[in-house]
């Protein structure tokens, strides 16, 4: 058992997997978007996209884009939930949290995309 | 298709311009001539009408009398109108049907259409002329590699057979006189897309004058040539960039080979043979008094070989009877040359010979493929036919020219230097033709930089066969030979090295291997199906013109034959492979990943990014 790869699957899994809870659920509802959960995944995803860079593999090169773009869509969607509220603990309108989720939705295909790399990786190497 | 219609239309002159005559005075008189309305009144017909009834009147749809019943004048004048302008459409017609079967417009639209095509392709194809048996032996090999072909011959019934051969995609044929410069320009040799001129007719002297028309009109072109004849050959050589493939001259080396080294002929047969196919056998003529018969063109170089191996030999050009057999000395002869140009002749030749003797070995020349049964019955040691021959060699020398020299190399080695390469071919093959490729570092060393990372040491040979799934663990494949461009250090105590090709081209033999062939490496360039791509590491492909420089030639090339599985790997230094096809893409893993290196050295899996090195308290790099 390699402890790198250990970590390594588990950010990756994890940022998808966070993502996918923040996502899922009727865009409009506030009670079904719970803003925690999507620090949570903004969070793990950077710790994801910063485990990968410097890998001079081109498995490794993908890897690095698609956490880019999944970090990119997540932090977009938490500063403008940021920007819409002001700060205050008033629920965001309808169509901002519809926004904010489908940037969410878009991170998922990409973190999606990371796992399936991840996952025909280990396939193909048998080492 | 500019030229086309042109043609079309001035063929067209007359009747056109008859129709228009015809056209112009039924309008006119049909608008002159009076008629009356639905009223009685008078009435006159636009220009517009009349052209419309005439119109379809004078085609014979007949519509009827619009938008008035006629008057009986301007039936009579209908009626007339009829029979001229119906004459004049059959005319027109006639005409246009009498052009598209005449020879002279068919070729001319045959030719544009190809030139059309051609112009269209966008991807490698190469130019073969003769579409005799090594023309289409070849044209299928290409078709096989999936490279496109375009086809030059001048009997109009051998491009009949290409549309009933089950070519993957149908090579663009025209039926044209290679030897006219048009011709090679219409079949687009100097388009940078082109890769080869390979000329395959069944005469010497249309060969040279293609291969020197196409030297003309595209220096760059790589072009080869199918010619036995030694002047011919020797007036080539001095103009140069011209492959010379000599199948009389093969057979006489293979001929002369099986005699010395068997072992030799059978290392090239298996390396020349489709990957795969079960390995020839090696068996060895016997020594001593030779008969040779038939074709003067033919057994003269043979008879030349056999002699320098230090036996007796006779030869007995031209019709041959049993008389000149035994003139030939076949009472005491171990064994019989049978090449007559024809292949009952051949075969009668042996049986008369073996009834003689009977325990004479045989090699008889092949003429026609469809003689094969014929073939068969005389049991021949050897079976010769020139399409079997030629089709290697041109595939090779333009896929892997590597292997072309590393097969000359061969030839002059002593046996048992040959005897450990067959050995390590079947160690990797069994009993099968093995897969061939060249594994290709790019001369800039970007590839080796990567591979090797900070580590002092280079990269070796055996770690290019490395699994890249399990490092550790060696894939069955075997490195023949090493080309480096200039003797690095890392290699000299190897003991297999021969001097540049320059220098055994000018030793002897034929100009096998034109300065060019050295040139125009790339195979990656050449073929686009995965299959046959190069495992090339960089992105340095020479360009099409830079090849040519004098100044890109390699001055002083060495192979090494064997080479020992510690030699450390140069920038530009080129391995030809042998072992099945997959290990060649899993090599091609080794050489793009580097942590796979890097595990083999360190034993353990490298930690791949950043953070994970510097968690490891590795060194950056």
């Amino acid at each position: 058992m390699n402890l790198e790869k250990v970590i390594f699957g588990f950010f990756v899994v994890l940022a998808c997997t966070l993502n996918f809870g923040f996502f899922i659920g009727d865009m409009t509802r506030h009670e079904l978007h719970h803003p925690g959960e999507l620090f949570a995944a903004v969070v793990v995803n950077l710790i994801a996209l910063v485990l990968k860079f410097g890998d001079r593999t081109q498995m490794g090169a993908i890897h690095l884009g698609t956490s880019l773009a999944a970090c990119l869509q997540l932090v977009t969607a938490a500063v403008l939930w940021r920007w819409v509220s002001g700060g205050s603990d008033e629920p965001v309108p309808v169509s901002t949290l519809a926004t904010v989720v489908s940037l969410s939705g878009g991170a998922l295909v990409a973190n999606g995309v990371s796992v399936v790399l991840l996952i025909g990786e280990t396939l193909r190497q048998s080492r | 298709m500019g030229d086309i219609l042109f043609l079309v239309l001035r063929r067209l002159r007359a009747p056109l311009i008859a129709l228009i005559l015809i056209y112009a005075i039924s309008i006119a008189g049909l608008v002159a001539i009076p008629g009356v309305d639905a009223q009685g009144q008078p009435w006159r017909m636009s220009y517009f009408h009349a052209f419309y009834i005439i119109s379809y009147t004078a085609t014979t749809i007949g519509f009827g009398e619009i938008p008035f019943p006629f008057t009986d004048a301007q039936r009579i004048w209908i009626t007339a109108v009829i029979y001229v302008s119906v004459t004049g459409w059959a005319y027109a017609l006639g005409t246009v049907f009498n052009l598209s079967r005449d020879p002279a417009f068919r070729a001319a639209a045959a030719r544009s259409l190809f030139v059309q095509r051609v112009r269209r392709l966008r991807e490698p194809y190469c130019v073969v002329c003769g579409y005799g048996r090594s023309g289409r032996e070849v044209t299928e090999a290409l078709d096989r590699l999936g490279v496109r072909v375009v086809l030059l011959e001048v009997d109009p019934q051998r491009v009949a057979l290409v549309e009933v051969q089950p070519f993957s995609r149908l090579p663009i044929v025209l039926v044209a006189d290679a030897r006219r410069p048009e011709s090679l320009r219409d079949a687009g040799i100097a388009k940078p897309e082109c890769r080869a001129v390979i000329a395959l007719t069944d005469d010497d002297e249309t060969n040279q004058i293609i291969a020197i028309g196409a030297r003309v009109l595209d220096p760059v072109t790589r072009v080869m040539a199918r010619i036995s004849d030694a002047r011919i050959q020797d007036s080539l050589a001095e103009f140069g960039g011209v492959q010379v493939i000599d199948p009389i001259h093969r057979f006489a080396q293979v001929l002369q080979a099986s005699m010395i080294s068997p072992i030799a002929v059978q290392v090239e047969q298996t390396l020349s043979a489709a990957p795969g196919s079960p390995r020839p056998t090696s068996s060895s003529l016997p020594r001593g008094h030779w008969v040779l018969a038939g074709d003067a063109r033919f057994i003269q170089p043979a008879l030349k070989a056999v002699l320098a191996t230090g036996q007796t030999a006779s030869a007995s050009p031209g019709e041959v009877g049993e008389d000149d057999l035994r003139r030939a000395g076949l009472d005491r002869a171990v064994g019989l040359v049978a090449a007559a140009s024809s292949d009952a002749d051949n075969v009668g030749m042996v049986s008369m010979a073996r009834r003689i003797r009977p325990e004479l070995a045989v090699v008889i020349r092949q003429n026609k493929a469809f003689n094969q049964p014929l073939i068969d019955t005389a049991r021949a040691d050897r079976v010769f036919r020139q399409s079997a021959v030629i089709t290697p060699e041109v595939l090779s020398s333009l896929t892997t020219p590597l292997l072309a020299r590393f097969l000359d190399l061969v030839r002059d080695l002593p046996a048992e230097e040959v005897q450990r390469i067959a050995a390590l071919i079947e160690s990797v093959s069994g009993d099968r033709s093995p897969w061939i490729w060249t594994c290709e570092l790019d001369p800039a060393g970007a590839t080796l930089k990567m591979l090797q990372g900070e580590a002092k040491s280079g990269l070796r040979l055996s770690e290019l066969q490395c699994d890249p799934r399990e490092p550790t663990r060696s894939l069955p494949m075997a490195p023949l030979a090493v080309l480096r461009a200039s003797d690095g250090p890392g290699g000299t105590d190897q003991p297999g090295r021969v001097a540049g090709a320059h220098e055994r081209a000018a030793a002897g033999g034929v100009a096998s291997e034109s300065a060019l062939a050295l040139r125009l490496a790339p195979l990656g360039r050449l073929i686009r199906a995965p299959l046959q791509v190069r495992a090339r590491t960089g992105l340095t492909a020479l360009g099409r013109t830079g090849t040519l420089s004098d100044e890109g030639l390699p001055a002083a090339q060495t192979m090494r034959w064997l080479p020992s599985l510690d030699l450390e790997l140069a920038p530009g230094d080129q391995v030809l492979f042998a072992g099945a096809q997959d290990l060649q893409f899993l090599q091609r893993r080794v050489l793009t990943d580097p942590t796979v290196i890097e595990h083999l050295r360190s034993g353990a899996e490298p930690p791949r990014s950043a953070v994970f090195r510097w968690w490891a308290g590795r060194p950056r790099h």
